[in-house]
């Protein structure tokens, strides 16, 4: 069984090298291509320095040639996979260092035991942890989603926002034809739910962000939060994938 | 620079701002603009012909004001109203054709960035598993 480890970086020059360090102890079974966006800064030749230096570590960079933003990276990650077709779960990874590597293996046992087509990593559940970051209005439009998402789809679930999440062929397949462009995450789980792929969660930490600034800046907030409901409403009254 | 210029134009009372007046200057604009746009390949001759017709359009409303008031009155509307209705309707189909067109542009530009993306991750690795090869022959 192998896995792709997707990590979309933009201008992640001070943190990817050690979230790559993060990613070693992992066995061979599990690959890392990291998804340069476009990436204005050193992010480049930091990760092919990271490759020479740890040529037995199974570390794949692409680099678009201009950025396209987050949803756009990430979906380069799934049609990595769809095209080197030896790939069964891939796992979506920030490249800032928040996200704990050790849960990797937990998402993908998850997914097999449970039979899940995508697992997210969950700071909310009980186990996880998230005390440092979300401000209180982050976590009321995470909640805002949460109960957007289950009351439409019935699936209950309690961190739509997460980054760390893993999918199984079902999902990823489909992802790689078809992502949404920016603010990704609650919009792609939403579509599997309202799809019947069944979707889980566990508990993980997550840590300060090492270098970068985060995608989402305060004042853009508001239409974050108008562009995901729409996209997730508008997505409610869309045809069903099995119908089509 | 143009609304300057329209400013002064009403202020030294060569142009008297009415209906008439606001089309020609609009439709001017609109030749203007799409000419300039054209020539330095920022539009294409596809959209520019639209753009051309609809500035064809306010010149002959603005010269032949007449034709929208016969307009007005078959179709019960007042003056006023008609240049509006008849001006949002342009307006807002293209705008409509424009945000389709982008949409479009911007799913296929994406999808061709991440296919170069990885087709170089694939030609860089092909030509580091043929480099040994290829020096072992030169020696």
């Amino acid at each position: 069984m192998n896995v792709l480890i997707v990590i979309p970086a933009y201008n992640e020059q001070d943190a990817i090298a050690h979230t790559l360090t993060t990613l070693a102890f992992l066995g061979p079974e599990y690959e890392v291509v990291v998804v340069n966006d476009g990436s204005g800064d050193e992010t480049e030749h930091v990760v092919e320095k990271y490759q020479a230096e740890h040529p037995t570590q199974k570390v794949h960079l692409v680099n678009l040639p201009r950025n396209r933003g987050i949803g756009a990276a990430v979906q380069t990650g799934y049609l990595f996979a769809f095209q080197k077709e030896r790939f069964e779960y891939v796992i979506q990874f920030d490249g800032d260092g928040q996200h704990d590597s050790t849960a990797i293996e937990g998402l993908v046992k998850a997914c097999q035991e449970r039979n899940l087509d995508l697992c997210v990593g969950s700071r909310f559940l009980e186990g996880g942890l998230d005390n440092f970051r979300s401000t209180a209005t982050r976590r009321l439009g995470i909640r805002f989603f949460a109960a957007l998402i289950s009351w439409l789809s019935g699936v209950k679930v309690t961190d739509p926002t997460s980054g760390f999440r893993c999918c199984g062929p079902r999902a990823w397949r489909v992802f790689a034809e078809s992502y949404p462009d920016d603010y990704p995450e609650p919009e792609a789980l939403y579509w599997c739910a309202r799809n019947h792929l069944k979707i889980g969660e566990i508990p993980v930490r997550m840590f300060e962000r090492v270098g970068g600034v985060s995608s989402i800046k305060l004042t853009r907030g508001l239409y974050y939060m108008l562009k995901v409901t729409l996209a997730i409403l508008i997505d409610r009254i869309r045809t069903r994938e099995k119908e089509q | 620079m143009i609304h300057t210029i329209m400013i002064a134009l009403v202020q030294t009372d060569l142009v008297k701002l009415n209906a008439e007046s606001m089309m020609l200057i609009g439709s001017a604009i609109a030749f203007l603009v799409t000419l300039k746009w054209v020539r330095s390949r920022e539009m294409r001759e596809k959209y520019a012909v639209l753009w051309l017709a609809v500035g064809t359009l306010l010149l002959f409303c603005g010269l032949f004001p007449k034709t929208l008031m016969r307009f007005a009155d078959q179709a019960q509307l007042s003056y006023p109203s008609a240049v509006l209705f008849v001006a949002l309707a342009i307006i807002y189909m293209f705008s409509l054709s424009v945000s389709l067109s982008l949409s479009r542009q911007h799913r296929i530009t994406t999808r061709l960035l991440q296919e170069i993306a990885i087709l170089k991750y694939d030609l860089e690795k092909l030509r580091e598993q043929s480099k040994p090869q290829s020096d072992a022959e030169s020696v």
